[in-house]
């Protein structure tokens, strides 16, 4: 069996062709079951984001499951085959699970480390496995790739730091507040990065989301939007009085807040620290209010500075991570060897096992005329034999980690004890003199 | 005997500042638990002196600072376990490990004189310890509320921003440690009066309790910090949070201190029952 692996990324393929190949819009669950009636795929997992879309398969044939899966990604998405082609990549066995790693740990990311990649693997295996079986091969990967995302995160600080102004902005404003629980969010302006941002804090847990706008109507879109409140416009300071965050994203020619406004703000709420972003462009806030004690004031080029530095430190992480997907690769690779030894294993058990029953069945009527206890013991002592025999190659063949040398080893035990036969050749079982002696040999064994 | 708290005190201060610099998890862990163990290590050292001289060992300025280091250290991994936030200890055990080295220079149990053998003795010692070691936690967390609000201030979120809880936590954990603390104090001077009146009346003369007045530096001293910290939580309901509550807390614990060690071991003529 092969882990199998073809799918289309933000690296190789345009947006127009990806947003196309979007299992999610559709639902996994019909993908999932589309793909089941294939041949070469009814053992597969179907990884969705807005960035990628990936088939994981386990399968014997490579080739087939190739072209099954092409066939399946043009079909089921309306598209000719030949448009979709020269989009995909493909990967096999631990250069498949290398991907899968690097994709779980956030290697693969448009922006590297992002959190939700791993969440969003994590789903997609959930998914495959809802009601129906995900074959061995599938069902030790994905767990796998789970373990290495989180290696990667709790190991190295590739997802440390935010790297977007949004979510630095949150981020600050949860170290200057602690919990944003029961926190006072003014949204002044209604454009559409101090809509994201508000989104964001929102999704934080803020307590009250305050709107003030020039335009009312563009107040009570943002308002509606994002579950908050209209201020007045004339009443902005008043409202500013009672945040604990101000986002100021207005299209404002001048500075909004003057430094004295805002100090009269201050003396009004006791010092309680206020936390200024100014993401306007040109800025909404005289950059002097940055002075007063216990405000908080960043701009846009000061959040970006932030996520400029966060993204260098994360490149810096990159090696890091990328040791530990190797790390992990290596050990996959090695389980997936071992499993590519099972079949010869299982065969060569087989035929020591189908020798030793013809050769009791042979002695039968020798062996009618002891007791029941000894010819008990006498099955005993030719089955021990046989597993005795069988312990060293069997342990070697599992534990060669080089998926080549386990093949060769394979091929040699296929070969010497003709594993690929259909049938036993012809007297070798043998009625001569070393069958003879293996018999004595195994008399003598008796414990 | 004091030389293994002393031991295992140095040994977590090394791991809280490796754990601060590198934020690993798993030394922070190990320093968590040799501090516990330098902890419970003085419990045995405080008990096993308690039992030997028939009271707690108290009465000297040496003795006393050893207590506080343990009561200090109990008060941090207290602080420690609720807050889950481990950041705080390479600024707090580095403060145990210098005042225990005094302990260990000088590990005498020393005769408790006969004025001292009153409860109101033992209450006046463990309220001030108490009130000390909060003092201590507030001062150490209002410095780096400071350190961390001048980052985000000058925008280079940088050291301390990624391994110091929010301003927001560290403003209410000082707020806390000096409340609590202010209650000890007030409690430890009070009962210090009461029981300074009955021994001057009391059958035995002692020098010192006649020296017990304002006037005696450590006296002044501890009027001088209870006043500082009744500020603080005065201001502090004006809204005076922050950097100025944090100031405030560095500035008293810094008389606290002044007035533990040297005018507890140079100047006072009152509070020498020690040696």
């Amino acid at each position: 069996m092969h882990l199998f692996l073809l799918g289309v990324s933000h690296r190789t393929t345009p947006v127009e062709l990806r947003e196309r190949l979007d299992f999610a819009a559709r639902g996994l669950d019909g993908a999932l079951a589309a793909l089941a009636a294939r041949p070469s795929a009814s053992d597969a997992v179907v990884l969705s984001t807005c960035n990628r879309a990936e088939i994981y398969v386990a399968c014997g044939d490579v080739a087939a499951a190739r072209a099954d899966l092409l066939e399946f990604l043009a079909d089921y998405h309306g598209l000719d085959s030949a448009a979709v082609e020269p989009h995909l990549y493909e990967r096999v066995d631990a250069a498949a699970a290398q991907h899968l790693f690097r994709v779980a740990g956030g290697l693969d990311s448009l922006v590297v480390g992002e959190p939700q990649i791993l969440g969003q693997v994590k789903e997609a295996f959930a998914a495959a496995t809802e009601g129906r079986t995900v074959g061995p091969i599938l069902n030790k990967v994905f767990p796998w790739s789970f373990t290495v995302g989180k290696r990667v995160r709790t190991e190295t600080a590739l997802s440390e730091g935010a790297v977007s102004v949004s979510f630095a902005a949150t981020a600050l404003a949860k170290k200057i507040f602690g919990d944003l629980k029961g926190r006072t969010v003014l949204v002044v302006g209604a454009g559409e990065m101090g809509k994201l941002t508000a989104q964001h804090l929102k999704s934080q847990g803020v307590g009250r989301m305050l709107i003030t706008s020039r335009t009312l109507a563009h107040a009570t879109a943002l308002a509606e939007a994002i579950e908050g409140t209209v201020a007045a416009w004339q009443d902005l300071l008043a409202t500013l009085g009672q945040a604990d965050i101000a986002i100021t994203a207005t299209g404002s020619t001048l500075p909004i807040l003057t430094r004295t406004q805002v100090q009269g703000v201050m003396r009004g709420r006791r010092n309680r620290p206020l936390f200024l972003i100014d993401i306007a462009l040109p800025r909404d806030v005289d950059p002097a209010v940055g002075d007063l004690g216990s405000v908080f004031l960043y701009n846009i080029d000061d959040l970006q500075a932030v996520v400029q530095e966060n993204l260098t430190r994360r490149v810096a992480e990159v090696t890091r991570a990328e040791g530990i997907v190797a790390d992990e690769v290596r050990k996959f690779e090695a389980w997936l060897s071992a499993r590519g030894a099972i079949p010869t294993i299982v065969a060569l058990r087989q035929r020591f096992e189908t020798i030793r029953r013809n050769e009791l069945d042979r002695l039968q009527p020798k062996l009618a005329g002891l007791s029941e206890e000894a010819r008990t013991r006498v099955d005993d002592v030719t089955r021990l034999m046989v597993e005795k025999l069988l312990i060293t190659p069997t342990e070697q063949l599992k534990s060669t980690p080089d998926p080549d040398r386990v093949r060769t080893y394979a091929d040699a035990l296929t070969r010497l004890f003709g594993l690929d036969a259909e049938e036993p050749a012809q007297g070798e079982p043998g009625r001569g003199p070393a069958a003879r002696r293996a018999d004595d040999a195994g008399k003598s064994v008796t414990p | 005997m004091n030389t293994i708290p002393l031991l295992l005190y140095f040994a977590a201060g090394i791991l809280y500042a490796v754990h601060f610099v590198m934020r690993d998890i798993a030394v922070g862990r190990s320093g968590t638990a040799t501090l516990a163990m330098a902890a419970l290590a003085h419990t045995f050292v405080i008990g096993m002196q308690t039992m030997a001289a028939g009271h707690v060992p108290i009465a000297g300025t040496t003795q006393a600072i050893s207590t506080f280091v343990w009561l200090l250290a109990l008060a941090y991994l207290y602080m420690e376990m609720t807050t889950e936030e481990r950041a705080l200890g390479v600024f707090i055990v580095p403060l145990l490990v210098a005042l225990q080295f005094l302990r260990a220079l000088n590990p005498v149990v020393e005769k408790r004189v006969p004025i001292l053998e009153s409860p109101w003795f033992g209450v006046h010692v463990a309220s001030l310890l108490l009130a000390y070691a909060s003092f201590a936690l507030a001062c150490v967390v209002g410095i780096t509320y400071v350190l961390l609000f001048k980052e985000i201030k000058a925008k280079h979120l940088g050291f301390f921003y990624k391994r110091l809880p929010s301003l927001d936590s560290l403003d209410l954990m000082n707020a806390r440690a000096v409340t609590l603390g202010w209650v000890f104090l007030t409690v430890g001077v009070v009962v210090g009066t009461i029981w300074a009146a009955q021994a001057r009346s009391g059958p035995i003369f002692d020098p010192r309790v006649q020296a017990m007045s304002l006037a005696d530096p450590k006296i002044l001293g501890a009027v001088v910090c209870w006043a500082i910290y009744t500020f603080a939580l005065y201001t502090r309901r004006l809204g005076w949070g922050g950097q100025r509550a944090a100031y405030i807390s560095a500035i008293g614990f810094a008389i606290v201190l002044f007035n533990f060690v040297p005018i507890g071991y140079f100047l006072t003529r009152s509070h020498n029952f020690g040696g």
